[in-house]
């Protein structure tokens, strides 16, 4: 076990330690398709996941990057990445049951057993496989699926086939071909017609290798009149060399059904987050997004509603905050085919230390999308002049019968806020975390307790010193 | 013919619908090929110079009679390297256009107007505006002309480029609309430099044309300078318009504000792209830019993308986009009051606009834009 402490930022990342954990499943380095055969040999997978593994290598290889990622062709290696590694075979159920040395990792990032008290199920990935999946009897009673998105194809092959890949092809983008070819764990939620899941499922993914590549593949289908609330955290060690985590989350939110999907992403700064998230939502029902982006070195996310039944509500709450060697790329999209649907999308970004922020976001209105209503909301806070943030916003409307409004604005910690706290006798470093924890309070709220307490406790480290 | 300009024009691809920025145009009936061998006719109408030392003619007389002048600012706005397919375009071709030059601390009373009409298949008018610190002068310049409907299915090609510098103190209100017939395509490149404790106020109407492409920007190059950029933009028809604006703070301490707004109607598309630009170390800036659109059919395409690159963190920037309707609410509340349905539209698209044509102080060229607009409402 090694603990490594790096500079400024760093020193506060917690997170950055790595344990020396013997792996089970080792391939070589690079993407080839050697590798999608071992793979698809060890999980024991039907013929036409291997054929779908292959194809959508195939479209990874030849797909280009659009021209508004720059840097991420040549700053890549892919080659030297290694696509499948896992210290275990498949998840336990029981917590005794998980190799010890990764349940110490687990422990000292605080994932221990008791926390399931609070979660109505639990899920623990580290590197290629879910070490550990569990749900609470009383959802299982009711029908509720909470299993490794491989376990998922095993056990309910038929709702898996007919859902999956359906709402992110590979076609989709270049990353998504990547985790197409190489998914490997994540999740798959199952909630049948009427169930309220009122306690969240939750998941932790932890990179521990080094110069590796995960894939996880999330699918959750919440059927007609369910709700489901499904929080995810991530972390990994802090090496000199890149990693990458390339993830692929479907979401299908049927007639007034409701879904929330929270995001606490604490990668360390070697880790390239790119990752495609979507949902479709049908008549009446409700899609939450809560996408916090704190870690990472770059942060390529936008996770998006498709308003496909009439009615239909999208939201998402988007919290970037860029220290030090980052660049969170991070939006939404609300894209509308069905009338009077409505969506909101309020972001919030800090960038400091160098680190920079940018807001992408799309709101299209299809053709037949009558009376929809969007509401876009950004707001940005920059704590240096090294720091950077940008704004880059696309409404597309088709008609007349939308209304869509879009509000941005970038600004510092202004003088007169902090000579007011000043002047009440609080001193200038906590007058800025004051202010920049109160700019971030409408998204924080939206979080669960423990998170809450996290995202305020990062944010206050990266305030350290801030104030010139 | 301009060979270093035209050279880059060649190498430039066309845009085409793969192009972020060109998605929702097809330039397909713009037919490119022999595209020299076009007879340019243009006629420059230029208001009469004032007195006190101001320039104001042509651009050949101007470079016959104050070449050194001249060429000390052409150029220097829009290099004849500008990276774009239109602009190398125009000025590789352009052969007339307009020169005004205000002395330092010289105030011209009256506006000066420069009247550029397009008689036929191609104009790439260039003018160059020179005011000196201290000056103080307003601009109506005014494009006109084209191929009208049908004119079996031939088009007029209008490429032009405006180069302004506002140095310390200097103080320009600038018009300017284009109200071409039907079947003219076209593209403009308008840059302002405002210096030191400089002003520019820009009022830009655009009504007529099939196809426009509009690069305004401002870039603001000293302390205290200041721009404020308004645009109206009425969209009938089939006509599909393009606005890119950009406010580039080179310069802390300076202000600019924007704000555009557009009527789009029957099968019209547009797309609006702004950008505010702060630079490293320009703290202190002061940047807004709001784009409203009002669409009236549902036939119409209507984009809009508000864009902000931040690299300082002294500032104030913000910037809000919408795309509505005419309430009903609104409609009901006027037709309570009397007016009819028709009445109410028009009582509220004017409403709609006048926001900025406000902004215009010269009385006969708000009467200009007001009929114009007030002719297309009641339509």
């Amino acid at each position: 076990m090694s603990t490594t402490a790096a500079p400024t930022m760093q020193g506060a990342y917690k997170e950055g330690f790595h344990d020396d954990i013997k792996t089970l499943h080792k391939v070589p380095k690079g993407a080839s398709h050697k590798v999608i055969d071992y793979m698809c040999d060890v999980k024991g997978e039907p013929d036409w996941m291997r054929k779908f593994r292959h194809r959508s290598l195939d479209l990874f290889l030849k797909q280009d990057l659009p021209p508004w990622m720059p840097g991420l062709r040549d700053e890549i290696d892919y080659d030297s990445i290694t696509y499948y590694m896992s210290p275990v075979d498949k998840p336990a159920r029981r917590w005794e049951d998980v190799p010890e040395e990764i349940r110490r990792t687990y422990d000292k990032l605080g994932i221990a057993k008791e926390e399931q008290k609070l979660l109505g199920g639990l899920g623990a990935q580290i590197d290629s496989e879910m070490a550990y999946h569990n749900i609470q009897d009383s959802l299982s009673k009711q029908g509720v699926v909470f299993l490794s998105c491989d376990d998922g194809l095993k056990e309910y092959p038929e709702i898996f086939q007919e859902h999956f890949a359906k709402v992110i092809p590979p076609e989709d983008n270049k990353f998504a071909a990547l985790n197409s070819a190489f998914w490997s764990g994540g999740s798959f939620v199952y909630i049948p017609k009427g169930v309220k899941c009122d306690i969240p499922l939750s998941v932790y993914f932890r990179i521990n290798a080094e110069q590796f590549g995960q894939f996880e593949r999330t699918l959750i289908i919440c059927e007609d009149d369910t709700f489901c609330h499904y929080v995810e955290g991530c972390s990994a060690p802090v090496y000199t060399t890149n990693s990458l985590h390339s993830a692929v989350v479907e979401i299908y939110v049927k007639k007034r059904g409701r879904c929330r999907y929270t995001t606490i992403q604490n990668w360390s700064t070697d880790v390239y987050n790119l990752v495609t998230k979507r949902s479709l939502v049908d008549a009446h029902g409700v899609m939450e997004w809560v996408d916090g982006n704190l870690g990472s070195k770059r942060t390529v996310k936008y996770p998006s509603c498709y308003m496909i039944g009439e009615g239909a509500h999208g939201e998402i709450l988007s919290l970037a905050s860029a220290d030090k060697g980052m660049w969170q790329d991070a939006g939404a999209k609300l894209v509308f085919f069905a009338p009077n649907c409505t969506g909101r999308i309020n972001s919030k970004s800090i960038s400091g230390h160098g680190g920079r922020a940018s807001y992408r976001g799309l709101v299209q209105v299809r053709p037949g999308a009558d009376n929809c209503r969007v509401q876009v909301n950004c707001d940005a806070l920059i704590l240096d002049d090294v720091s950077r943030s940008d704004t880059y916003p696309v409404m597309e409307i088709d008609g007349d019968l939308a209304t869509v409004e879009h509000e941005a604005s970038v600004s510092n910690v202004s003088e007169e806020q902090l000579f007011y706290l000043m002047s009440r006798g609080v001193r200038k470093e906590e007058a800025v975390s004051m202010i920049v924890n109160g700019f971030i309070e409408p998204i924080v709220k939206e979080l669960p307790m423990e998170f809450a307490v996290e995202i305020n406790r990062l944010i206050n480290l990266q305030m350290e010193g801030s104030v010139g | 013919m301009n060979n270093t300009a035209w050279e880059l024009y060649e190498r430039l691809p066309l845009p085409t619908r793969r192009d972020v920025d060109w998605q929702r145009f097809d330039l397909r009936r713009l037919k490119l090929d022999k595209i020299q061998d076009r007879p340019q006719s243009l006629k420059v109408h230029l208001s009469p110079a004032p007195n006190s030392g101001v320039i104001f003619c042509d651009l050949p007389t101007a470079l016959a009679k104050h070449g050194d002048l001249v060429r000390q600012h052409l150029g220097r706005s829009i290099p004849i390297d500008e990276p774009r397919k239109f602009a190398a375009l125009h000025n590789a071709l352009w052969q007339t256009g307009a020169f005004l030059y205000v002395p330092r601390g010289v105030r011209v009373p009256s506006p000066l107007e420069i009247n550029y009409d397009l008689q036929g298949a191609a104009g790439y008018p260039h003018t160059l505006i020179v005011i000196e610190p201290g000056a103080e002068t307003t601009v109506v310049q005014k494009f006109t002309g084209g191929l009208p409907a049908g004119s079996n299915g031939n088009i007029s090609l209008h490429a032009s480029g405006t180069e302004v510098f506002v140095k310390e103190g200097g103080h320009l209100h600038y018009i300017s609309y284009q109200n071409f017939a039907e079947n003219v395509f076209d593209f403009t490149l308008k840059r302002a430099h405002v210096a030191r404790d400089a002003e520019i106020d820009w009022v830009i109407g655009m009504f007529g044309a099939a196809f426009q492409r509009y690069d305004i920007e401002c870039v603001m190059d000293g302390e205290g300078g200041m721009s404020y950029m308004y645009g109206v933009g009425f969209l009938e028809h089939n006509q599909q318009f393009a606005q890119f604006t950009r406010q580039h703070h080179r310069t802390g301490n300076t202000t600019s504000d924007l704000l555009f707004k557009n009527v789009l109607r029957d099968s019209a598309v547009s797309n609006y792209a702004g950008v505010i630009k702060v630079e490293k170390n320009a703290n202190g800036t002061n940047a807004y830019q709001a784009n409203r659109n009002l669409v009236l059919s549902e036939k119409v395409k209507c984009d809009t993308k508000p864009i902000l690159e931040i690299e300082s963190n002294q500032l104030r920037c913000t910037h809000g986009a919408t795309v509505g309707r005419l309430e009903d609410q609104h409609i009901f509340y006027l037709r309570s009051r009397g007016l009819t349905e028709n009445q109410a539209r028009e009582v509220l698209l004017e409403a709609f606009l006048e926001p900025v044509l406000a902004r215009i102080k010269v009385p006969d060229v708000y009467k200009e834009f007001s009929e114009l607009i007030h002719h297309k409402v009641a339509r």
